[in-house]
């Protein structure tokens, strides 16, 4: 029995058993699966040929920044990227605008129109994309989803339960920023806060300010369980624009085996670069 | 870098915790009616409904799928044919949480008979034969109360697609469960695909207290049973209307 030929590249030890026993997996020790649970009905895990990249991180984290600047780095690189996000699928997103905007919307209802729009997403852009060996990047994920409902009294486990369907990221960065620091970031963006993500629907306080840290801590503190739990590369958001792009860009190279990981925006995006 | 623990995987031990049952903590009851296309329950629940109805009680009628909050949404997607078995399936979940949060509980905290015409078996039956998880279903649902009463319509296959299909000019993409490939004749595939939900149902009987009525007996002989058990098992007098 021939051992499979290991990758070039990959310094990652295979731990994927040999490759002779073709009738079943069940007898060798499995290699971790794409999937927390059982895949999505129809999909084949061993198509997946391409990498999922997750930036996670509240408003204000820089997270949108550092995908448009990862997103050229990887281009110039010669690899293709797709991304994906909150509220940006065909089936659902308008709808969550909508609903969003009326602020009738109770709290399952709207952590399951999420979880519509994050699985016609999945289904339908990323893992279309990753079947042909893009690169995506996922502008927040599951866990931010997880989050917001869990502060909001959904149990986590009941959480859980709807998204290990999901596809397991290969990497997942967690921004983390200060709320009194993201507070400054979008006020200044904005010069407002916005409904949600000053949680006002929870009824913290009628104050602004203090109603936008209370809840970002809130929603910090879940992001802290669930980094232990899913193991995020926990990042310092608050440092430059340009020390948190040149770590991402390291991890993400020596994940794909790209050698030089030297990068300067173009002139179109030299203004993100402070 | 790249590894996997123990405790980074969603383990099902953890997820079956939410499995547990909502507690009956309110004065109203929910009487549900499920079964396939055909099977007889809408006219079933039509006629409980109007006998309540017209006794004055305190009741509330609710449908599976009749919120406006994700018609667009589902609209759009059976179009345009984007659903896919999970989406499908959460956009329903999504409708029914609405339903559920705003009226379905409201009204049994405040003291209603809830009528439902289909409820979350209809859910686990149709997505499960779609290739939904089982597991994955019982999850999704775990918001909702369990009913005082489930009658669960059935009558055999033939019966039931039949009248389905004598009534019906064209049936419907989805709803012939054509979005699983399983024919390309909508008739057959109709036929496949209400059998799979009928085993699912069938499945469900002990597992879920399924009060099983058997859809070929007469309307008027299968009413009067009807109204005869939801009399036995729910104490009406609790829903009549006030005496001043």
């Amino acid at each position: 029995m021939k051992r499979s030929e290991k990758a070039p590249g990959k310094s990652k030890a295979s731990k994927a058993a040999p490759t002779g026993n073709k009738s079943g997996k069940s007898a060798a020790i499995e290699p971790p699966s794409r999937f927390y649970g059982s895949p999505l009905p129809g999909v084949k895990p061993e198509e997946l040929s391409g990498t999922l990249v997750v930036i996670e991180g509240t408003d204000g984290s820089g997270r949108s920044t550092q995908i448009s600047l990862l997103t050229e780095w990887l281009e110039s690189e010669g690899f293709a990227v797709q991304t994906m996000g909150l509220r940006r699928s065909y089936l659902v997103g308008e709808d969550i605008d909508g609903l969003l905007a009326e602020n009738t919307v109770t709290r399952m209802t709207l952590a399951l129109m999420y979880s519509t729009d994050f699985f016609d997403q999945l289904e339908r852009r990323i893992l279309p994309a990753l079947r042909s060996g893009l690169i995506v990047l996922a502008d927040r994920y599951i866990f931010t989803l997880i989050a917001r409902a869990a502060v909001r009294g959904i149990g986590r486990d009941y959480l859980h339960g709807i998204y290990e369907t999901s596809l397991r990221p290969d990497l997942t960065f967690w921004l983390n920023v200060r709320p009194e620091v993201a507070f400054d970031r979008e006020f200044k963006k904005s010069q407002t806060i916005s409904y949600w993500e000053s949680g006002r629907d929870m009824s913290l306080s009628n104050d602004l300010f203090q109603s936008f840290i209370r809840y970002q801590s809130m929603i910090k503190r879940e992001f802290e369980y669930l980094s232990k739990r899913h193991g995020f590369i926990e990042m310092d958001g608050e440092s430059s624009v340009a020390d948190v792009n040149r770590i991402l860009r390291k991890r993400i190279a020596s994940h794909l085996g790209i050698r030089s990981t030297h990068y300067r925006p173009s002139h179109a995006l030299s203004h993100l670069w402070r | 870098m790249g590894t996997t623990t123990a405790e980074m995987i969603l383990t099902r031990e953890t997820i079956k915790a939410a499995e547990s049952p909502v507690k009956r903590e309110y004065p109203g009851a929910l009487v549900v009616v499920e079964g396939i296309d055909g099977s007889g329950k809408s006219t079933q629940l039509y006629l409980l409904k109007r006998w309540l109805e017209i006794g004055g009680y305190r009741i509330h009628f609710t449908e599976w799928n009749s919120s406006p909050l994700v018609k667009s949404a589902t609209r759009r997607g059976k179009q345009r044919r984007l659903l896919t078995p999970t989406t499908f399936s959460l956009l329903h979940a999504a409708d029914f949480a609405d339903r559920c949060e705003r009226q379905i509980m409201p009204l049994l905290h405040g003291g209603y008979l809830v009528l439902a015409d289909r409820y979350i078996y209809t859910a686990f039956a149709r997505d499960a034969a779609r290739g939904c998880s089982p597991h994955w279903l019982r999850n999704l649902y775990s918001f909702a109360p369990t009913p005082d009463i489930t009658f669960y319509f059935r009558a055999p296959l033939d019966v039931a697609v039949n009248r389905i299909v004598a009534g019906r000019p064209k049936l419907k993409y989805y709803e012939a469960g054509m979005d699983l490939g399983i024919s390309l004749d909508r008739a057959e595939s109709f036929r496949i695909f209400q059998d799979r939900i009928l085993n699912n149902y069938d499945a469900m009987v002990e597992s879920d207290n399924f009060v099983l009525m058997d859809g070929t007996v007469r309307v008027n002989k299968l009413q009067k049973l009807m109204r005869q058990i939801v009399g036995e098992r729910i104490s009406l007098q609790q829903f009549a209307p006030k005496k001043r």
